[in-house]
């Protein structure tokens, strides 16, 4: 038995054309956890399986100090 | 199938779904362009793809336990000139240019600013961005920079235009708010028969066309004949967006907007329009409030980036002069200094600590919110119809737990005068 190494959190579907609010797939409402839970581990294995596409965006996380939230 | 091959064999990322990824607090974005997915994982899955966020992971790890690293996408108004003359536009577009509108280059360099914060989508609108001479070639900009634009159009004008460049785009929808009639009850002209002849031409050329319809108490009794519509029309989707109180839509808000009885039968109606017609659906974060009534679950929400407003976090919005907003709806932020930010300052706004207002104000919710199993995911409901009525910080008033929050309180009594 191979144990998953972390979590998928969420996954956004598709792509959102709306200029003015951010839409996201319902569809899979009609399925149920069911569907979710049997697509989450094809979705672990392709962000695994494909070669990135270009190093990691250039982005400077502020190190967390005491207090943040 | 063969295209697909060959670009695996030819390396090519786009097509071959190549990912992407930004790190944050919590662990990592990762795009997959194949299928069209944004994956959020946690530190430990993101350390298992050779991902390592640093000092950065030391604080807390829930995912909303503070906005995002950068914006997932941004929502470019591009342009503010339009010839429909919708009766509610949000943005009152008109026929002549606004004072101050940015061209070519300066898009060029907001998108570059964008880029390099990590976004990874921008969704092209108006006005009506197909009239720009140079909207393909902006599309073709945020490709080379890693970002994939996706578009709304009337289908009203700038179809020639259109046609040849629509493969630069990730997906692209019609506003289609009504079939026939209707179409005019809402938008205040006929124009159904031209925008219904763009999504054939558009999706004769491309797979990834859909519909957009504002929902309105004239047009909500027609939604499973829309979706039936984009069935016929082989169409990739269909997205629901609440009518908002912005623009000239302010004006007309109390006539057009959704009913509280709508509001509750919404989620059913359009799960049992997308069974039916075996089309995708999806709802903007507006309607989240509507969908928690159902209680589906928040965990099952959760996993599914089901969100209410995320203005000024997972989305920014850009006026057509540049200046920087939470979402499209939103009014710019008020200057920083004596200066109003724009899309190039966005890395340096981000952080600012009172950044965006009001819409990153959610987590000091009032009731009914404050103990709202969604609230987490909700954030409150739109505060662009909270505003509208008053407060923008206020819970969202057409939201059903909030409409019977406030029922059930007591009415105060009229006081007499003392004499």
């Amino acid at each position: 038995m191979i144990r998953p190494r972390g979590k998928i959190l969420a996954v956004k579907w598709g792509m959102n054309p709306n200029s003015s609010s951010l839409g996201v797939d319902v569809t899979f409402l009609l399925f149920g956890a069911t569907a979710v839970a049997l697509a989450t581990p094809i979705v672990a294995a392709l962000i695994r399986w494909r070669k990135p596409a270009a190093p990691a965006a250039a982005v400077t996380l502020p190190t967390p100090t005491p207090g943040d939230p | 199938m063969i295209r697909r091959l060959r670009a695996l064999l030819a390396g090519d990322p786009e097509l071959a779904g190549a990912r992407a990824s930004r790190l944050e607090r919590f662990g990592a974005i990762v795009q997959l362009t194949r299928p069209r997915a944004l994956v959020f994982v946690d530190r430990e899955r993101a350390r298992s793809l050779g991902l390592d966020g640093g000092a950065a992971w030391q604080g807390p790890e829930a995912l909303d336990a503070a906005p995002l690293s950068a914006p997932l996408e941004a929502h470019l108004q591009i342009t503010n000139r339009c010839d429909a003359g919708c009766a509610g536009c949000y943005t009152g577009a008109s026929k002549a240019a606004g004072s101050g509108e940015w061209g070519l280059v300066e898009w060029q360099r907001a998108i570059d600013t964008l880029a390099d914060a990590g976004i990874f989508h921008v969704a092209l609108g108006g006005g009506e961005s197909t009239i720009l001479p140079w909207l393909g070639e902006l599309a073709a900009h945020a490709r080379a920079r890693g970002v994939i634009p996706n578009l709304t159009t009337s289908g009203l004008t700038g179809l020639d235009r259109l046609l040849p460049i629509a493969e630069r785009f990730g997906q692209i929808n019609v506003s289609l708010d009504g079939l026939g009639d209707t179409y005019a009850a809402v938008r205040g002209f006929d124009g159904f028969a031209r925008a219904d002849a763009a999504l054939r031409a558009l999706r004769s050329v491309k797979r990834e066309i859909g519909i957009n319809v504002v929902v309105t108490r004239a047009n909500y009794g027609e939604l499973p004949a829309i979706f039936a519509h984009a069935r016929r029309r082989r169409l990739s989707e269909v997205e629901l967006l609440r009518f908002k109180p912005a623009g000239r839509g302010a004006t007309i808000y109390d006539r057009l907007r959704c009913t509280d009885a709508q509001h509750r039968a919404l989620l059913p109606t359009v799960l049992a329009a997308s069974r039916a017609t075996r089309m995708r659906a999806k709802l903007d974060c507006s309607y989240t409030p509507m969908i928690a009534h159902h209680d589906p679950g928040a965990a099952l929400l959760a996993q599914l980036a089901v969100y209410g407003c995320t203005g000024g976090d997972f989305l920014v919005g850009v006026k057509p002069n540049g200046a920087l907003t939470a979402c499209s709806f939103a009014a710019p932020p008020p200057p920083h200094g004596d200066h109003r930010p724009s899309a190039l300052d966005l890395p340096a706004y981000w952080n600012q600590p009172d950044a965006f207002g009001a819409f990153r104000s959610w987590r000091a919710a009032a009731e009914p919110c404050a103990s709202c199993a969604y609230h987490a995911l909700c954030r409150g409901g739109c505060r662009v119809v909270s505003a509208h009525r008053g407060d923008a910080r206020a819970p969202d008033p057409e939201c059903p737990r909030v409409v019977d929050h406030r029922a059930a309180q007591p009415r105060e009594k009229p006081r007499l005068p003392v004499v």
